[in-house]
């Protein structure tokens, strides 16, 4: 996984949401409002400052928060959209454009960014409650010097001022070395602006020797040198004295962004710092040996820290350059890249493959001629390697969304003042590429709500018997065609009556509607429902659910959601891997043929005679009543039943249906050709595709089948209650 | 009135180079040819500091170092000694006999000025 790619990619998503909210606000100029435009407007700002949370952005994540704070104003109706509101908001979109540029060149806002944050922070926070006005402070990203201020050692002065510690051995007079003579010299390099002689080693006068050095200075030199050149000052003592450098705080901030702008070749952390000019090879030698004789094995950074000659956030930084030049290097090492539409044209043509050689497979079929039959049985086997290998080049695992959670748990744990431990397993399931980049999101509203809303405080934890630490697990497994991702916390669980209160308050149900437990659950996707009493900086607006449904909808998958109250909540989604080439089941009705995803197909039975004849829809499967469709019905086959049909049993959802077909064709190898625009609200159709014999082939949307076989049943057995959850 | 450096080498021309380079940067300078010589010439008056090569005739530079730092009036005498890259074994040999300041030949007039600075400023 990289994090520059994830990076790279909020970058892109945040600029498309930019530009949308823009359109939104232009045409907000032309005409009135609709509510629809206002709640994408909001939804917008809250993606945005929920993914710049991730990495870390906190600038735009402060001020973000503000136009979120006063767009979720406006949604409400408690403030209406006028011209100085439109155009206020126009400027905020721009000047988190900016704020987003200065992210992503690593680089802190400018002053003159900073100043119109503040002035348009002011502007917004007209338009909201006084009670909800953020402190300045927190909106406004921290100014680097004092974010900085925080881990420098050693007493400093001014910000271009350094700070020399030196400790002359006894010796040193006796070498010829005068100690004044240094100092003198440190002044062709800037102003000494303090010096303070340190006589504590000084002994009693009986044992003192009059040619032994016992003297030690302090000195703050104002000065523009760099460090190895004030560290060569001493060149010819430092074997025998002890001499420490602390750089200027101003020079932290300086040596930070050196170590950024450094190519990617140094892989060691000293290197890294050296280049930078943050330390010089005599002190890396010094910290090297030093590294050598510790025995607790503690790391070159700590030893850095530990002696002040480094301060910590530019060791941070030198140890995140490592990082990156490794992962580059790995990655330079290990893989090519290729633009994606080239790998699309690969699995076209293989996929045209496929049909060409089951063609020629079935034609040598008929001549009778072994010879051919297995070398055309051959080509086909190879034909189906080569599938699966085109196939997986676009595959990518999962763990490269999941890379990026464990450092939101660590953030959000902190904000929201609870020890919070995430699990991650299956981070090697692979899905496709296209997937995984539109996952995060969905995946990231769920892992907040989980932790915000999801887990109790540690008191209330431990008030439950629970451990005060609580959990987050994120889980991806393959499931019979589809992959399954799992959001789970140990929290409370949903909490039935508050969803109900709030539910009958906006009018989604009615007071006395009895609900199940699932259907309660579900209320929580639908659009601006929020249960959280208070607002946080993290979810609770209600933003989150409705467009973590929409977002999984779009990649054709479902959620459910499934709770224990006191256990636990745990979100399932279920997606399709969204493969171009499927292993299919063809079975036949009258003239009419169809594929079944063979994941999907559980076995296979003979229509029992009389079963179903006086028009039920379920037969008795082993104890188990299993409802079934006729396919003959559903698609208006004209042709008239056979004397025997079979039943193909298939699954999706932990839910089983039958499908009652005419004949069984067996395993065949299916490419999915989507349906034209004409087709694609048929129910029951997912894809077409060319068969072997060149005709026309089209392949069964069994989620679909299995919810309209179910729901059929229940319908027919009275269970209104279910029907709705259905249709719901 | 400017400090005084004593040279010691028994090569005429660098003798020459480093007199020069001093004089410029306004020392007085005192020449000697190897390490006897040397000695001779540390007769009382004031001497700033002393730059020698190691390899000499008569007596080697690491010699003289012990020399000097045995005569009560120029044991605080500050010393540069003058090495070439092959000469490293030698260093330890005259570190250990109390000479710190090392530079390593061909160096710039500048450099050499540099360190000279550093102990007699």
């Amino acid at each position: 996984m990289n994090i520059d790619a994830a990076r790279n990619t909020f970058f892109e998503e945040a600029q498309e949401l930019l530009r949308q909210m823009e359109e939104i606000l232009l045409a907000f100029e032309a005409q009135s409002s609709g509510e629809e435009a206002v709640n994408a407007l909001f939804r917008a700002a809250h993606t945005i400052k929920g993914s710049a949370g991730l990495f870390g952005f906190e600038g735009v994540v402060g001020f973000t928060h503000v136009v979120e704070s006063v767009l979720d104003r406006l949604r409400g109706g408690a403030i209406r959209c006028g011209e100085e509101l439109t155009s206020l908001l126009l400027d905020s979109g721009d000047h988190i454009g900016t704020l987003l540029a200065a992210a992503a060149a690593d680089a802190a806002p400018d002053d003159a960014a900073l100043r119109r944050g503040r002035e348009l922070t002011g502007r917004l926070a007209s338009h909201l409650p006084p009670s909800a006005q953020t402190p300045l402070a927190a909106v406004n990203p921290p100014e680097p010097e004092a974010a900085l201020a925080v881990s420098g050692g050693g007493p400093l002065g001014g910000v271009d001022t350094w700070h020399l510690s030196l400790r002359f051995g006894a010796e040193v007079l006796r070498m010829g070395m005068e100690p004044l003579a240094f100092i003198r010299y440190l002044t062709t390099l800037g102003d000494i602006v303090h010096l303070e002689t340190l006589s504590e080693a000084l002994p009693p006068i009986e044992s003192f020797d009059p040619e032994a050095c016992y003297l030690g200075f302090e000195i703050d030199l104002r000065s523009a040198a760099s460090r190895q050149e004030i560290e060569a000052v001493f060149e010819f003592v430092r074997d025998d004295a002890r001499i420490r450098i602390v750089p200027p705080h101003a020079k932290a901030g300086e040596y930070i962004d050196l170590i950024r702008s450094l190519p990617e070749e140094a892989v060691r952390v000293g290197e890294i710092l050296i280049g930078a000019g943050a330390l010089t090879r005599h002190e890396l030698e010094r910290a090297l040996q030093a590294q050598a004789a510790d025995a607790g094995g503690r790391r070159l950074g700590e030893i850095l820290c530990d002696k002040g000659v480094v301060q910590a956030p530019v060791v941070e930084a030198a140890l995140d350059k490592q990082k990156r030049s490794e992962e580059k290097r790995a990655l330079e090492a290990r893989s090519v890249k290729v633009p994606a539409d080239k790998l699309d044209l690969l699995i076209d043509l293989v996929g045209e493959l496929v049909i060409a050689g089951a063609g020629t497979q079935l034609l040598a079929g008929r001549t009778h001629r072994s010879e051919l039959i297995e070398s055309a049985s051959q080509v086909a086997r190879l034909v189906e390697e080569v599938r699966d290998a085109a196939l997986r080049l676009r595959m990518v695992q999962i763990g490269e969304v999941f890379g990026r959670f464990p450092r939101v748990v660590r953030d959000v744990s902190r904000e929201l003042g609870k020890d919070i431990e995430l699990k991650l397993s299956g981070a090697e399931t692979e899905l496709d590429k296209s997937m995984v980049e539109r996952l995060g999101d969905p995946l990231m509203h769920l892992l907040r709500n989980a932790m915000d809303h999801g887990l109790e405080p540690a008191a209330e934890r431990l008030a439950r018997g629970k451990p005060a630490r609580g959990t987050v697990s994120l889980a991806a497994r393959h499931e019979s065609g589809s992959i399954v991702i799992e959001v789970r916390d140990d929290g409370r669980g949903l909490d039935r009556e508050r969803i109900l209160k709030k539910a009958v308050e906006r009018g989604l149900v009615q007071e006395s509607q009895s609900l199940e437990d699932g259907e309660v659950w579900r209320l929580i996707l639908q659009p601006g429902f929020s249960t959280a009493e208070t607002v946080t900086n993290l979810s609770g607006r209600g933003v989150g659910m409705d467009v973590v449904k929409s977002s999984i909808e779009a990649l054709r998958g479902t959620l459910d959601i499934e709770s224990r109250p006191g256990e636990g909540t745990c979100m399932r989604l279920t997606l399709p891997l969204t493969l171009a080439i499927i292993d299919g089941f063809l079975v036949g009705v009258g003239g009419a043929q169809f594929v079944l995803p063979l994941e999907m197909v559980v076995e296979c039975i003979e229509l029992p005679a009389g079963d179903g004849a006086d028009g039920r829809d379920y037969l008795d499967l082993r104890g188990r009543v299993l409802p079934f469709l006729r396919l003959r019905e559903l698609f208006e086959v004209p042709q008239p039943a056979p004397r025997r049909q079979n039943v193909v049993v298939v699954s999706h959802g932990g839910r089983q249906a039958g499908l009652a077909v005419d004949c069984l064709m067996g395993g065949c190898q299916t490419v999915i050709k989507p349906l034209g625009v004409l087709f694609e609200k048929l129910r029951g159709i997912a894809g077409s595709t060319i068969l072997a014999s060149g005709e026309v082939g089209l392949i069964l949307d069994v989620p679909q089948l299995v919810q309209l076989a179910t729901g059929r049943e229940a319908n027919r057995l009275g269970g209104a209650a279910r029907q709705r959850a259905l249709q719901s | 009135m400017g400090k005084t450096i004593l040279v010691v080498d028994d090569s005429a021309s660098l003798r020459q180079v480093v007199n020069l380079t001093l004089q410029s940067a306004g020392y007085e300078v005192i020449e000697a040819c190897d390490g006897k010589d040397a000695l001779a010439k540390l007769d009382g008056k004031k001497v700033h500091l002393i730059i020698s090569d190691v390899n000499m005739p008569n007596m080697d530079g690491i010699s003289l170092v012990k020399e000097v730092k045995k005569h009560p009036s120029y044991k605080f005498t500050p010393i540069i000694m003058l090495t070439t890259e092959a000469g490293e074994n030698r260093k330890q040999e005259g570190q250990a006999a109390g000479a710190k300041a090392w530079v390593v030949k061909p160096f710039q007039p500048q450099q050499m000025l540099a360190a000279v600075s550093k102990l007699v400023m």
